[in-house]
This record gives C-alpha cells, structure tokens and sequence, in this order.
C-alpha cells in the first residue's frame, strides 16, 4: 500500500498497514480509558514504585503483551505453513524469516523470562519472609530496563526492519556485510538493554535470599521455588555475562567494522560458542525456576510434604552445574570431532539423571497425598508427562550420530516446544493461578481456568506431536513451505489447528481475568489452604508485609502452626528492612538507556552521545538522592 | 556502625563483590577473544606497536593508586577526614594521569592509522582495553562524587560506606590491568 506522507509516497506492506491500524486503534483506547476513568495516580504510582510485588506484577504484565505478540507470530508461522506451497499474505521468504526470529526471540527474552522474574519477585521475598527484594531501587531499573529492550525489539516490525536472522543471531549471516542496516542492530541492542536488566535481578535475587530471609528460615528450609530463584539467578549472572559480551562483540563487528565473527581472520564459530554457552543455560534458566514452583504447588495440593527435600534441592544445584557443560550439543555438526562431540553427548546424557530423578519426587509427593485438583494443580499434573516426553526426545538428540539426521529438522522444533512449553509455560500459568490471590487479592475463576488449561494442553501436544513426525520425514525448520508430494499436510495442518486451539485457550484466560477483575470476591489470605510463609501476610501482600516478623523453625512452619492451632511465634529484634522510596529515576535512566539504543540503531551518534551522557547525569541525581542518608547517622539505635 | 547499618552496608557489599564478579567474566571474555586472535594473519601485530615506556608509565600510575586508596581507607577509619581528603585526591590525579596516558597511546595507533577496522588483533585490543579504560574513567568521575559528599558532610557511616565500595571497584580495576599486562602487553615487549 502506498501512502501519502509529507509529500513523498511510503510503501507499507499489508501486515504493517493492518498492524499500525491496530496499534493505533489500540493505544487511542488505553489513553481514552485513562483519562475517562482518572487512572493517572495509578499509573503515577506504578512507574515509581520500587515495591516486589507491584514491580513482579508490572513484569507479569509487559511480559505478557509481548507473549501476545511472539504468540500472534506463532499463529502467522503456522497460518502459513498450514498447507503446501501456501502463500498467506506476505509470510514468504524474507518475512518468514522475519517472523521466526521475532517469535523466538521475543518468547525467550520478552516473554518466558519477564514473566518468571515476575513470579520470581512477587512470591520469593513472601515464601522466605523478606520485606522486600535486597535494592529495591535496582529491582525497578532492572524492570524498565526489560520494558525498554523488549519495546525497541518489538518497535522494530512497526518500522519495518524486523531482524531475520534467527534468535540464535548466527555469525556471519548477522555481521553487517550480510544483513546492513538497523534490522538486526533492533536484536543487538534489544537483547543487549533487557539482558542488563536480567543480570540486576539476579544480582538482587542473590543478596535478597542469601541476606533477607526471616529469622530461623535456614537455607534448607526455604521452599523449593525460592531455591530455583537462587540457582537460576547465579546461571543467569554467568550465561547473560556471556551473551552481554557476545552482543558487544557483534556490535563492534557491525558498527565499527571490527572482523571477529566473519572476514579472513574472523570466525563465525566463536558466535556459536560464546551464543550456545549462554544460550544452553538459558534454558535452565527457563526450566528450574518452574521444576520449583511446580514442587510447591504440588506439594500444597497434595497435602504433603515434599518428597526427599534434600534431594530435590541437590538435583537443581547438579542441574545448573551440568547445564554449563552441554553447549556443544547444539553444535555437533558443525565439525568439531568425534572426541569433542562424544564429550558434550555423554553429559548431555548425564542431565537426565537430576531431572529424572526430580520427576520420580513430583510422583512420590503425590502418591498417598489428598489430591486437590485445582487449576494450579492440573498444570502441574500436565506438566509432568508432557515434559517427560521433551526429555525422552532430548536423549535422543545427545546421540550425536542420530542428531546428524534430527539437526534443524521439525523433530527439534518439536523436542524444544516440548520441554520449554511444558515446563516455563505451564508453569508461568499454574504460578499466576497460584498466586493471583497474593497478587489482586482475588482468586481466578476455576470453571474457566479448567477450560484454559484443558483447551492449550490439547493444542500443544495437537501442534508439537505431528512435529516430531513431519521433522523425521525431513521437514527442515526455518524454510516457509513444503511440497503437496511430500506426505506431510495432514500433519501440518493438525499442528496449525492445535496452534489456534492454544490462541483461544489465551482468550479464555483473558476473559478469565477480565472477568474476575469485575465480579470476583476477596480470596482472603490463605485461599489454598497453603503450607508457606505467604499465606499468612495479607492479600494483596501489603507494603509492610511481616510485621511483627514470624520465627521459622521448620519446613512449612506456617503449615504446622495450622495444624497445632497455633499462631507462629514472632522474632525478637529481626534485621532492617531494605530502604524503599517511590521514585521517577529508574524510569529515566531506562528512558535514556532507551534512547542511546535507538541512536545506536540508526547510528545516528550524536542522539546516542547526548542521551548516554543523560545517563550519567541520572547516576549523579541517584548519588544525590540516596534513600539511606534518611536511616543513616543515627548512632547506636537499633 | 549500628545493626541496621551494619545489615543494609553488608547487603551492598554483598551485591558489590557479585557484580565485580559479573565483571570479571566480561573481561574473562574479552582476555579469551584477545588470546584467540592475537597475532592476526596480516595488519600491525602487537611487538610493531607496543611501546614499553608507555606501558611502564600507565602501570606506575594505575597501580600506586591503589595504595594511595588503601591510605585513604585508613585514615577514614580513624576519623581523620583532611588525611582522607588529600589521600583521595592524589588517587584521582593518579587515575587521571593513567587516563592521560592511555587517551595518548590510543591516540598514536589511531594517527598511525591503526584503528579497529585495521584487524582483528587491533579489534580485540581496543575492546578490551578501551573497556578497561572505560572503566577507570568511571572511576575517576565516581571519586569525584564521592569527594563531593564530603563536602556536603553526609553522615560518617553512609560516607565509609560509601567509599568502601568505591575502593572495591578500584581495586578491581587494578587488578584487571595488571591482567591485561600479563596477557596484552608484557608477552610482545
């Protein structure tokens, strides 16, 4: 389509005119909400809280808009490949390869993760009774700094220069001679900004669990979910340290014409190192913290304990040591040897060890217990078979003679879709079950719920089980179409039904939601029935949550204090709480951070010069306006 | 300091040492790129270019000020804030001067048309030391704010506290140069 603008003619492709139109239309109703329904001060308080559960739930919010996004993506990549030489709209060739990369990278980076941090803020500092996240002014930059990598990825479609160069960024198909302009500079520094942001997380997840915990809370007492957090966040501090260097590395390559991933001396290989060390844990970090939040929801609905604690707590540590040993396993055919190759198969092998052994003490916490099937429950329930299966085809993939054959085919598709829809996504959706009530302070609709989980389990294994099939016949992934010939339609037609079918479970969600935000009533502080710490603060958990500060003297104690008819006993003299203060400066530091990327982007320096400069002059404000100058200097005062 | 100092100051020195942790996996990295491609097949190589007075000169400056810091810690911890003040300053003049010099050799590769398009030893040079430098002209600029708290006489726990953390990451620093010396520099004099 052509369109008039200033006097000269700009031609927008169909998707962009339909998607600006929506954009519009879509911005025009949240302003006009706003300012009908007087939202500002809501608004004005969440953009400068530096509350846990106010910034997880900003997370859980952006996090899902870009769900939204990558997952429309997804039905676009299944619309057109539904049948043979199909041509839906514009998803052919280049576009095609637009839309994977957007889809993969936004699930990954904007979504999945966003989304776990989220859980991640709002229930461990309540499960470990914390007042709050060790910094609270860190844990809001790290949240806009995830707002403003994930909006400059996602602004990239809207001025038509998605990268497509697949999430992985592959040297030297992403260094400038291959793909010049701001295209997959949108992926450098989207990924660059909302990695930084990761790595204050972790950071703060560390202190805040190693430092804040409640009196008497030793570390083997803590729930499982706050130990996943603990050891996801030191993968994330090693994994993002790489790719964050990786990334800098490649801008240098793209912007100031450095050679270390293509030309005679440079190697594209080193990419795949550094790309695959970082991009294997990821998806420990992506797992783990769900394997924990799964072992408490099924530990809550099975009315027992956690089978063999210890050794739940030893498999996630054997889990994160071995997920840094494995990369090379997304490289075996690109020609390393046999020596190396065997290496990288047999720990490969070795990770279904920890992992099995997690499954066998899901089923051994269930077995004898009174099941409860609530909404929660049932996803962990269908977690369990479903990423069983993604493991099975895992091991499959360590033999390296057989990945020669399985190697970006379907069968990979369909084994990565496996485990990391089985386990991050269901478990993102039995943790907002969960804890919604810990969230709003209403619990969400079962009715719909059950619907919603039944409706996307149905769609997931409809769409990713045909895959391993198609994938085996030689389907190669990445490539927008196939031939009527090839025996493989109905398969892929079944996959694009199971694609939609999991879209309107989302909707279903969102009515769910929708619709408890108008009619629901309060849920009340412990609606589960629940066995850890936050169930016994408030819902929605208040600002000042554990005050007086409950003594921890077991596992579950708030479980067995309801058991005894008990209240918990209250700590003497428990530690200071991390100093929060509203304030507008992480929003504009990310701001600024912001708008040096896009300078950068379109290479325009002296933007990106004034805007970095910008940020300085926030880090002096932030070192003139420090919250603890209140608390300080006061003597020998408690 | 009382306990909720105490607890809140161990909460940053904690987080601190994790980030310097996070850093020195960046610059592990970057040591890592350096050895893969250093010497590069064709271009300057590093015994053409490296000049060991420069070098001499950088570590002189960069490494007495973190004895001139470690000065500036004592003497905070006695209270004693004019022996503080001169010691900081004379950090900030050492870690400007290395700047100096550092701003200087770049500047003589860049006249003599070595830049980072030159090859892929020239590149990974200038990411890791440029980074390095990077980092000591934070530093320096950090100092300075911290000498202008004591102006504004905030209260002597937060200033210790402060200027403890500040002092990790020179330390820091330092030691990441006298890396770079052991693998960028002192294998092609």
């Amino acid at each position: 389509m052509h369109i008039p603008l200033f006097g000269k003619t700009i031609f927008l492709t169909i998707d962009l005119v339909i998607a600006w139109s929506l954009l519009i239309i879509l911005l025009s109703t949240a302003i006009i909400y706003v300012v009908r329904k007087h939202k500002y001060p809501v608004i004005w308080e969440y953009i400068r809280t530096t509350n846990h559960r106010k910034i997880g739930t900003l997370y859980m919010i952006f996090g899902f808009l870009f769900f939204l996004r990558a997952g429309l993506d997804a039905l676009l990549i299944r619309m057109q490949l539904a049948l043979p030489n199909n041509n839906f709209m514009v998803y052919q060739l280049e576009k095609y390869n637009e839309t994977f990369t957007s889809h993969g990278t936004m699930m990954i980076f904007f979504a999945a993760m966003p989304l776990l941090l989220g859980l991640m803020n709002i229930a461990v500092p309540l499960q470990i009774g914390a007042r709050d996240l060790a910094f609270p002014f860190l844990n809001a930059l790290s949240l806009w700094l995830f707002v403003a990598g994930g909006v400059m990825f996602g602004s990239a479609f809207f001025l038509d220069s998605s990268p497509a160069v697949g999430w992985t960024g592959y040297a030297p198909y992403s260094t400038v001679q291959y793909t010049p302009g701001a295209a997959t500079n949108f992926y450098v520094f989207g990924i660059q900004i909302a990695g930084f942001g990761t790595l204050l997380t972790a950071l703060n997840m560390i202190v805040t669990i190693i430092r804040n915990r409640a009196p008497g809370m030793k570390l083997m007492r803590m729930p499982l979910f706050p130990w996943a957090a603990l050891i996801t966040s030191f993968l994330i501090l090693i994994a993002f340290t790489v790719l964050a260097i990786a990334l800098y590395l490649l801008m240098f390559d793209r912007l100031f014409g450095t050679t270390f991933f293509s030309g005679e001396d440079g190697d594209p290989v080193y990419w795949q190192h550094l790309f695959w060390f970082f991009g294997h844990p990821e998806v420990y970090i992506l797992a783990l913290p769900a394997f924990g939040l799964f072992s408490d929801i099924i530990s809550t609905f099975s009315r027992k304990k956690v089978f063999g604690y210890p050794a739940m707590v030893v498999s996630l540590l054997m889990i994160g040591v071995l997920g840094f040993m494995v990369w090379v396993h997304h490289m075996f055919t690109v020609g390393l040897g046999p020596i190396i190759n065997t290496f990288f198969a047999v720990t490969t092998m070795v990770i279904a060890i920890p992992t099995g052994l997690k499954v066998f003490n899901w089923l051994f916490t269930m077995r004898g217990g009174k099941i409860v099937f609530t909404v929660p429950m049932l996803f962990a329930i269908g977690f369990i078979p479903s990423f069983v299966m993604g493991g099975v085809t895992g091991v499959m993939l360590s033999l390296t003679a057989a990945d020669f054959q399985f190697h970006d085919t379907h069968f990979v598709v369909a084994h990565f879709h496996y485990v990391i829809l089985a386990s991050t996504i269901l478990g993102i959706f039995a943790g907002l079950y969960y804890w919604y009530p810990k969230i709003t302070g209403f619990k969400l609709n079962e009715t719909l719920g059950k619907w919603h989980f039944w409706l996307f389990l149905a769609g997931y294994h409809m769409t990713f089980l045909p895959m391993h099939i198609t994938g085996l016949q030689g389907m190669p992934r990445r490539v927008y179409t196939y031939g009527s010939d090839e025996g493989i339609t109905a398969l892929n037609f079944t996959s694009t039904v199971g694609a939609f079918l999991m879209g309107i479970s989302i909707i279903v969600f969102i009515i769910n939601i929708v619709r408890t935000t108008r009619h629901a009533q309060p849920a009340g502080n412990d609606p589960w029935n629940g066995r850890t710490l936050e169930w016994s603060v408030a819902s929605p958990s208040p600002e000042d949550s554990f005050t007086p500060m409950p003594l921890v003297e077991r596992t579950d104690a708030y479980w067995y204090a309801k058991k005894h008819n008990e209240n918990m006993k209250v700590a003497e003299n428990p530690r200071h709480a991390p100093i929060a203060k509203d304030t507008l400066l992480p929003f504009l530091m990310a701001l600024a951070i912001f708008v040096t990327g896009f300078g950068l982007i379109y290479q325009s320096y002296w933007i990106a010069a004034i805007s970095g400069a910008t940020i300085f002059v926030l880090f002096i404000v932030r070192s003139f306006n420090d919250e603890r100058e209140s608390v300080y200097g006061r003597g020998d005062v408690k | 300091m009382n306990n909720a100092e105490t607890a809140l100051f161990k909460d940053k020195q904690l987080g601190f040492l994790i980030y310097l942790g996070v850093e020195a996996i960046m610059f592990m990295v970057l040591f890592i790129t350096y050895f893969i491609y250093t010497p590069a097949s064709s271009g300057p190589q590093p015994s053409d270019i490296f000049n060991w007075k420069t070098v001499v000169l950088a570590s002189v400056f960069l490494l007495s000020s973190s004895g001139t810091i470690f000065m500036a810690d004592r003497y905070l911890k006695k209270d004693n804030g004019k022996a503080t003040i001169i010691w900081l300053l004379i950090t900030l003049l050492l870690g400007l001067a290395f700047l100096g010099v550092e701003i200087n050799e770049f500047a003589s590769y860049i006249q003599a048309g070595y830049t980072t398009r030159t090859n892929v030893f020239m590149g990974a040079f200038y990411v890791l030391v440029g980074l390095h430098a990077a980092h000591v002209a934070f530093g320096c600029g950090w100092l300075t704010i911290i000498l202008i708290h004591f102006k504004r006489k905030i209260p002597y726990t937060l200033f210790l506290e402060k200027q403890k953390i500040f002092s990790y990451y020179w330390h820091f620093v330092d030691l990441v140069w006298i890396v770079i010396l052991v693998i960028v520099y002192i294998p092609y004099l």
